[in-house]
C-alpha cells in the first residue's frame, strides 16, 4: 500500500483525478476505452523528473515515463484491467496509447497480458514500442517464466533489441538471460549485417560472452581491434567474462596501442 | 510556403501522392472519414477503417515528414444504412478521443433524408460532449436546399457557429457562412464543381476571412495537388502572399485547433520519422535499404 501511495505520488496534484477516472472505469468498464487516450491530454506528456524505483519485485527507471505513462500504469492497476480489456486498448490505440499501455506493463504484475503484449511487440519492429515494454525496466526478465512465454520468446526478443540497436544496458538484468542459443542467433545475426557491410550491434560481446559457443572467442579477440571505440570496450568486457587466462596475452598486446583510457583501464584488468 | 491541406483521403492515395505533397510544402494533411465508394456491411469494417487512420495511414505520412490528423464521423450515405449506423455510433466515442482526432467529420446531408438528418443531429451532440469542431458535408444535389437544412439542424442543436466548417461551398453559399459567423470550406477539383480560377474570383471579391480550401482527393478523379496549384494561382492574380498562406495554413489550423488537441509549435517542424520502424511489421520500404533513401 505504502509502494502504491508512494507512485502515486509522483503524479502531484494530478492523483486525485487519476483515483476520479479508475472510480469512473470501476463503475462502468466501458469508458476504459474512452477515458484512456484522453490521458495525455489530462495529464501532460512531460517527463517525470525520478530515477530508479522498485515497485513490488519490478524495478523500473520512472525517469523514462511522462507523467501520462504513469497515469495509464496507476489507472489500469487499480481498475484491475483484464487481458481482453488490456488488448482491446493496443488493439485500437494509436502509436502513442500502444506506447502508454506498454510502459504500464512495468507496474502490472506480470499475466498474460504482458505474453500478449511482447508477442505484438516482437512482431511489429516499432522501436518505441520494443522500448517501452523492454527498456527502462526488468519487465522482460520478470515475464520469463509466465505460460508462453519461455527461453525461445525470450530470446527472440533480445535479437529484435539487437536487430533495432537498442542498447543492453536499458533492458534492466537481461544480462542474466544470457544461453547458448541466443549467442549463436546473436553471432549468426552480427555476420550477416558484416556481410552487407551493416554495423552490428554493440552489446554483442556483452552478451555472447557469458554463454560463449563455437566462434565467439574468434569474434570478441577481433572486436579488440574495431575501429569503433565502443565496440572496443564491449569486447574487452566480454573478454574479461570469458575468464580465461590462455587470451591475456591478447590483452597485453592490445593494450600497448589501445588509444582510449576507458578501454585501457579494463584491459588492465584482463591482462590479469 | 507551408500548406495545412484540411480534407484529403489519402487511404486511397498512392505513396508517391505523399512524396509530391511534401515537395509542394504541404506539412500537414488532414484526413475525414468517409463513404469508401460502396457501403460497408457491418460494423467490424468501420473499426477496421478508423484504426487505420489513426495507425498505419498516420505512420505512412509521417515517413514522408507529413503531419496526419483526421476526423470521425458516420457519413451521410451510410447513416441511411441500417446494417451499419447504430452500431457505428456505439463505437465512435473512443475514437472522438485519439489524440488525432481533431474533428467529427464528414456528417451532414446528402441524399438529404430522414435518417441522415437523425445521425447528422446525434453527432453535433457528440461533438458538444467531446469539444470538437464539425466539418459537414453539404449535398452535391439540391445544394441550396441541403445546405439551408444543414444549418437548421445546427442550429436546433444549438451547436456554436465558430466550430461549424460547412464544406464543398461555392458561389451561391458564400453570403449565407459569412452571416452565420461559421466557416467555409472548397473543395476544388480538376474538371468539375469549384476550380482554380473559380476561387481566385472568390478570394479577390470577399477575401480570406474564415475560409479553408481543400483538394477533396479521394479514389476518383481528383487532385492531390490542387490547394498548391490554387495558391499559385492566387499569388499570380495578384493576392499577397500574405494572405495566400493565410488562406492554406493559419486559417485551417485556426479552425482545428479549436478541439484543444492540435499542438501548433509541433507543426513548424515536418513530423518525425525512423524510416527503420515499422508499423504493424509492415513499411513503405518494400525492401529497399533504408540508408540509401
Amino acid at each position: 500500500m505504502q509502494e502504491l501511495a508512494n507512485l502515486e505520488s509522483k503524479l502531484g496534484t494530478h492523483a486525485a483525478a487519476m483515483r476520479v477516472l479508475a472510480l469512473e472505469v470501476c463503475a462502468d468498464r466501458k469508458r476504459l476505452p474512452v477515458v484512456f487516450p484522453g490521458l495525455p491530454r489530462r495529464f501532460g506528456k512531460d517527463l517525470l523528473r525520478e530515477g530508479r524505483i522498485t515497485f513490488g519485485t519490478a524495478l523500473l527507471d520512472l525517469g523514462a515515463f511522462r507523467t501520462c505513462d504513469l497515469a495509464a500504469a496507476l489507472l489500469l492497476l487499480q481498475v484491475a484491467v483484464t487481458e481482453a480489456e488490456g488488448f482491446d486498448l493496443y488493439e485500437h490505440g494509436d502509436i502513442e496509447e500502444r506506447a502508454m499501455l506498454l510502459r504500464a506493463l512495468h507496474v502490472l504484475a506480470p499475466s498474460a497480458l504482458t505474453v500478449r503484449m511482447l508477442g505484438e511487440v516482437q512482431r511489429t519492429n516499432m522501436v518505441l514500442h520494443l522500448e517501452a515494454a523492454c527498456c527502462d525496466g526488468d519487465l522482460l526478465r520478470r515475464t520469463v517464466g509466465q505460460p508462453g512465454f519461455g527461453v525461445v520468446e525470450q530470446n527472440r526478443m533480445l535479437l529484435k533489441i539487437a536487430f533495432l540497436d537498442l542498447p543492453l544496458a536499458r533492458v534492466f538484468h537481461a544480462e542474466q538471460l544470457a544461453n547458448q542459443e541466443l549467442s549463436r542467433m546473436l553471432q549468426d545475426l552480427a555476420t550477416e549485417r558484416e556481410a552487407a557491410g551493416r554495423s552490428i550491434w554493440r552489446d554483442t560481446d556483452r552478451l555472447i560472452s557469458r554463454a560463449p559457443v563455437a566462434g565467439t572467442i574468434a569474434r570478441i579477440l577481433g572486436g579488440l581491434e574495431h575501429g569503433d571505440d565502443g565496440r572496443r570496450l564491449a569486447a574487452v568486457e566480454g573478454l574479461i567474462l570469458l575468464n580465461r587466462k590462455d587470451l591475456a596475452p591478447f590483452a597485453i598486446e592490445r593494450l600497448a596501442r589501445e588509444p582510449r583510457d576507458v578501454v585501457r583501464k579494463l584491459l588492465v584488468q584482463a591482462a590479469g | 510556403m507551408l500548406i495545412f491541406e484540411p480534407h484529403i483521403h489519402m487511404y486511397s492515395r498512392v505513396t508517391e501522392d505523399y512524396e509530391r505533397l511534401a515537395l509542394a510544402g504541404v506539412r500537414a494533411v488532414l484526413e475525414p472519414a468517409f463513404w469508401l465508394g460502396q457501403n460497408r456491411t457491418n460494423v467490424g469494417s468501420f473499426i477496421d477503417y478508423y484504426d487505420t487512420l489513426i495507425g498505419w495511414e498516420r505512420f505512412r505520412s509521417q515517413q514522408f515528414g507529413i503531419h496526419h490528423f483526421c476526423t470521425m464521423a458516420l457519413n451521410p450515405r451510410e447513416a441511411n444504412d441500417d446494417r451499419v449506423n447504430d452500431a457505428v455510433m456505439a463505437i465512435l466515442p473512443r475514437y472522438l478521443e485519439k489524440d488525432s482526432v481533431l474533428g467529427v467529420g464528414e456528417i451532414g446531408l446528402d441524399d438529404q433524408t430522414k435518417k441522415e438528418e437523425k445521425y447528422f443531429s446525434a453527432q453535433l451532440l457528440l461533438a458538444k460532449q467531446h469539444r470538437l469542431p464539425v466539418l459537414v458535408h453539404t449535398p452535391h444535389r439540391d445544394k441550396m436546399k441541403g445546405f439551408q437544412r444543414c444549418i437548421d439542424l445546427i442550429r436546433d442543436c444549438d451547436f456554436p457557429m465558430a466550430q461549424v466548417l460547412l464544406d464543398h461551398g461555392n458561389e451561391e453559399t458564400i453570403k449565407i457562412t459569412r452571416d452565420l459567423g461559421c466557416w467555409s470550406g472548397f473543395s476544388i477539383y480538376p474538371n468539375s464543381k469549384m476550380d482554380p480560377h473559380r476561387m481566385v474570383q472568390i478570394v479577390l471579391e470577399y477575401g480570406i476571412e474564415r475560409f479553408v480550401i481543400n483538394s477533396a482527393a479521394d479514389w476518383g478523379v481528383s487532385d492531390p495537388l490542387m490547394v498548391p496549384r490554387t495558391a499559385t494561382k492566387l499569388e499570380q492574380a495578384g493576392v499577397p502572399r500574405s494572405k495566400v498562406e493565410q488562406l492554406v495554413w493559419q486559417n485551417p489550423i485556426s479552425f482545428f485547433a479549436q478541439g484543444g488537441r492540435l499542438d501548433v509549435k509541433s507543426l513548424e517542424r515536418p513530423a518525425t520519422s525512423n524510416l527503420r520502424d515499422t508499423f504493424e511489421g509492415n513499411s513503405v520500404l518494400r525492401g529497399q535499404d533504408p540508408d540509401r533513401l
